[in-house]
């Protein structure tokens, strides 16, 4: 156990931050950010054998026992029970009522002084403090009255409050609990167990013991917990924790796995390819974990408001006191300072935020996609302008052979000599032009004796005959000629900023071929789904005009909203523009070569490489080949965002009306109690409801990339 | 004092249906290792804390029930006296209420078992195990305490009708009368609760299942028909 495991709650995985409340469970450290999740925890995970545990709940069963009594005795009090003949009786059973409320005082309201002590010696008064006071307030006036034989006592509200206090509380974690489910499997990476197989045996080892070559045993249902390949097995994986994608992916001997992913039908002996703690679970691990311990501006606005929350609240209790005891009874007067005491909730106000972003965090890390940070969630939900970057974020970053211009002969030719050059090529045009000939079925054409002429293009030898495919400075360095055809086919495709290769052998130029860029499939529908949720898209490039204009027809950005040709700094001008214009502004890059802009925007999102997220030059990862996920993640920040503001609207609104009430004596403090504990709850619910939202779908306009477009002229002979 | 004597009844035939799952809890509880005095006294505390919760949860729904019926403050004993609106219609919804639970026990409504059993109370009766093998005369009387919050239709249906009645002491009592029912069995239960043939758990849980249809019905009757009020003067004695 680190130091940083102890800044989430065991129990319901918030941020602690100062309130911490520390507790020895089955032998482990734990931490917890309320009694509640406290009590919740060990109710849940207390071993039987762990007396501490059991303790506990003797602790709370005998308190309870004692305050329904006093609960008992004192509603048959109330309603005229022991009225007439049993008056005399009344001295005795207000004494037995004492008798019964020192020891549920002691039991039920121990940890709320032991917490008051302990925040105040640091010189704050919490929450507990009210509780502490209030409380105390009734039993000593109840213990007085009863010997001075005054005719009301309120050892009942001592006790009841205490105990709806605790019960709520306890209801509070137990709900906030499953708000962790979500990120329990995210957070497991590091804490994980894998079974470890060393010659016959089988080991448990945590998991950030198994190194590179470990042979692990997965069995069917449980999470692999290291990257690696398959030995021994078969079976299906879902790797949406990942991948963000929920499907079976069909695994035999030799795939390979990713660590995070669930096994799902068979048992797997999985030899580890790496390290266990630089899997990307473990990354996903380690930056949902920094994100929870985060806290956004209204998270801090809301602290701030609970710090000064409980001292008003104790100015207003006396003064409502003080107040009322000049015009009604001393006693009537502190029960109304009581019930201004104990309704008055900033829990709710404390709870507002985090539940609901540690559930939107969770939500989005279940399919891949990292926040850093709560306030880039709370930036995302307000977003008016996303760019994208054009290279590797609309488009797949790789070059296609889009289009095939040849001149006396026929497309298929000429990609077969071209695919026999560049197979001994490692460029990245030559891979696609390898590939496009793959495509087609086409078996290149033998060459041999190839160089690779750097910047210019390759040539070799096939039949005796050169083979050369480049530039067109190659071809006038062959003094080969281009038709007028070729010609002006290469300069028409150059101007749209193409990138172009002639293609030729014996004594002439045949072909150009012309490859790009394409958009990615997912972009048109991602574009549309983005403009429909109110935010105008623009493209901010490095490329030339022309090919800028072309993708973002492709994808459907205006023409207006194009800005291309910049440099880092002129992007991050652009963006700073749309800003002053738009209000806040998302950047969409590939993370790599623009994390500068990133940066620079309210939000940065990177698509594929969760490495910057650690380097912070974005606040948000999708996952690789994630852009799809996009709109789903805006749904969620908004959805996180409306969450937060109803559950700080019902907060706030709840504690000026329910004070209101207490102050003017409406609110009898037993029931100001249950309407307390009832607040919160309805805070802790209101978040749960994020759990319904509905999954991301995946676009389904992801056509396949379109064939190369051939022409060809043939008023020539073919050679 | 009839009506307080079929509850009784209903109490003790309805304990023969708490063996599947209390009286598990009352098996396990077992025996004290320092002789028999010291286990019965076990079984008394498991048992007094199972009573106390029956009885302020029966003390609380009368109140509730005074609460919406009559603000002036007037109770009205059980299964007589005036009625006004609000009384009717509370009467009237825990009457269907207890002919609900009661056509359950007669398995006829087995959707509504599933609400009233599930309602995430089982992680709690699970950890409540511990307490069970904890030494002490205190964790016995703590797990009778959290025994009587456990979700049961039994005492969902004894809940309603001390709601019904309007006031806190009838309310107490009707739940006292109950969990006093519900006393024997659940005290036997530690030495021949798994002796008990099955068939003979059946006839007590019809029984019950009669008795709080009987119960139900008189509390619909209340709600709905003005002469019950005559009617209910002639079959019982105001509380």
């Amino acid at each position: 156990m680190t130091a940083q495991d102890h800044a989430l709650c065991s129990h319901c995985l918030l941020p602690i931050g100062r309130r911490a409340m520390r507790r020895t469970v089955n032998g482990e450290a734990c931490a917890f950010c309320c009694y509640g999740c406290c009590i919740a925890y060990q109710v849940k995970h207390g071993k039987t054998e762990e007396w501490e545990a059991a303790w506990l709940l003797i602790r709370l069963g005998v308190g309870g026992f004692l305050s329904m009594n006093i609960m008992l005795f004192s509603l048959l009090l109330y309603s005229d029970a022991f009225s007439g003949a049993d008056a005399e009786m009344l001295p005795w059973i207000h004494l037995l009522l004492w008798l019964f409320a020192t020891p549920a005082v002691i039991i039920l309201g121990g940890p709320f002084l032991r917490e008051a002590w302990l925040h105040g010696m640091e010189g704050r008064l919490t929450s507990s403090a009210l509780i502490v006071l209030g409380v105390g307030a009734a039993y000593l006036y109840s213990a007085f009255a009863t010997i001075e034989g005054s005719p009301h006592v309120y050892f009942d509200t001592a006790t009841m409050v205490l105990m709806l206090f605790t019960a709520g509380y306890y209801l509070d974690a137990a709900g906030r609990a499953r708000a962790a489910r979500d990120l329990q499997p995210l957070l497991a990476a590091e804490s994980e167990w894998a079974t470890v197989v060393i010659g016959d045996g089988e080991y448990r080892r945590p998991v950030r013991e198994v190194d590179a070559g470990v042979l692990v045993r997965v069995r069917p249902g449980e999470r692999i917990p290291v990257d690696g390949v398959i030995m021994e097995g078969e079976s299906h994986t879902d790797e949406a924790l990942i991948t963000g994608e929920s499907r079976q992916i069909a695994k035999g001997v030799d795939s390979h796995v990713i660590a995070g992913s669930i096994n799902l039908d068979g048992p797997l002996l999985i030899q580890s390819s790496g390290v266990a703690n630089a899997t990307r679970w473990a990354q996903i691990c380690r930056s949902v974990r920094d994100a929870l311990i985060r806290r956004s501006p209204s998270q801090r606005l809301a602290d701030n408001i609970v710090g000064v929350f409980v001292p008003i609240i104790l100015v207003l209790g006396i003064g409502a006191s003080v107040y009322w005891a000049r015009h009604l009874p001393f006693d009537r007067a502190l029960l109304i300072g009581l019930a201004v005491l104990v309704v008055a909730c900033p829990c709710a106000v404390g709870l507002a935020a985090p539940m609901a972003t540690s559930l939107g965090i969770g939500r989005l890390a279940r399919h891949g996609c990292l926040v850093r940070d709560p306030a880039a969630l709370e930036a995302l939900a307000r977003i008016r302008l996303i760019a994208f970057d054009k290279t590797g974020t609309l488009t797949s970053g790789q070059a296609r052979v889009v289009a095939i211009d040849s001149d006396g002969t026929t497309a298929d030719v000429v990609l077969a000599h071209a695919a026999g050059l560049e197979r001994h090529s490692e460029h990245g045009l030559a891979r696609a032009i390898a590939a496009a000939a793959a495509a087609r079925g086409l078996e290149p054409v033998a060459i041999h004796d190839v160089r690779v002429l750097p910047g210019r293009g390759i040539r070799g030898k096939s039949d005796g005959r050169i083979v050369a495919a480049g530039s067109a400075a190659l071809m006038r360095e062959l003094d080969w000629s281009l038709t007028p055809n070729l010609a002006e086919y290469g300069r028409r495709r150059e101007a749209s900023s193409h990138s172009v290769i002639y293609v030729g052998w014996g004594e002439r130029a045949y072909a150009v071929l012309s490859l790009d860029d394409t958009p990615l499939p997912e972009a048109r529908s991602t574009v549309e789904a983005l403009r429909r949720r109110g935010a105008r898209v623009t493209l901010l490039t490095g490329d030339l005009p022309a090919a800028a204009v072309r993708i973002a027809a492709a994808v459907g950005i205006e023409s207006g909203d194009i800005e291309a040709g910049l440099t880092p700094e002129a992007k991050r001008a652009a963006l700073e523009r749309r800003r002053h214009d738009h209000g806040m502004v998302a950047m969409v890059g590939d993370g790599l070569n623009d994390a500068a802009v990133l940066a620079g925007a309210d939000v940065g999102i990177a698509v594929g490489s969760a490495t910057d997220l650690a380097r912070e030059a974005a606040a948000v990862v999708l996952p690789p080949g994630g852009l799809w996920t996009l709109p789903w993640v805006i749904d969620v920040a908004r959805a996180v965002r409306a969450t937060i503001l109803t559950n700080l609207a019902w907060a706030f609104g709840y504690n000026l009306i329910a004070i209101g009430l207490a102050m003017v004596g409406v609110l009898q403090p037993v029931l100001a109690a249950a309407v307390m504990a009832g607040s919160s709850i309805i805070v802790v619910l209101n978040s749960l409801r994020l759990e319904r939202l509905p999954e991301p779908v995946p676009s389904t306009a992801a056509e396949s990339a379109p064939a190369p477009r051939s022409t060809a002229t043939s008023n020539q002979k073919a050679a | 004092m009839t009506a307080y004597l079929v509850i009784f009844v209903a109490g003790f035939a309805g304990s023969f249906h708490c063996i599947g799952m209390c009286g598990g809890f009352a098996c396990a509880l077992g025996r004290d290792p320092q002789g028999r005095g010291a286990t019965v006294l076990r079984h008394l505390l498991y048992n007094t804390g199972r009573l106390t919760t029956y009885c302020f949860l029966g003390g609380l729904a009368g109140a509730f029930g005074q609460v919406i019926c009559t603000p002036q403050g007037t109770t009205v004993p059980l299964l007589s006296g005036p009625l006004d609106i609000g009384q009717r219609i509370l009467a009237i919804l825990a009457g269907l209420l207890m002919i609900a639970m009661a056509l359950q026990f007669f398995g006829l409504l087995p959707r509504l078992h599933r609400i009233t059993t599930g309602s995430g109370a089982s992680t709690l009766a699970a950890s409540l195990r511990s307490l069970l093998t904890a030494p002490g005369h205190a964790a016995p009387l703590s797990f009778g305490v959290f025994n009587g919050f456990l979700p049961c239709p039994l005492v969902y249906a004894f809940a309603a009708q001390a709601a019904s009645t309007a006031g806190a002491l009838p309310g107490f009592l009707t739940m006292a009368a109950f969990g006093l029912g519900t006393f024997p069995a659940m005290l036997l239960m530690g030495g021949v609760g798994r002796a008990l043939a099955p068939a003979w758990r059946q006839r007590g849980v019809w029984l019950a299942g009669g008795c709080i249809l009987l119960l139900g019905l008189v509390t619909v009757g209340r709600g709905i028909l003005p002469f019950a009020v005559h009617f209910a003067h002639g079959w019982t004695e105001p509380a």
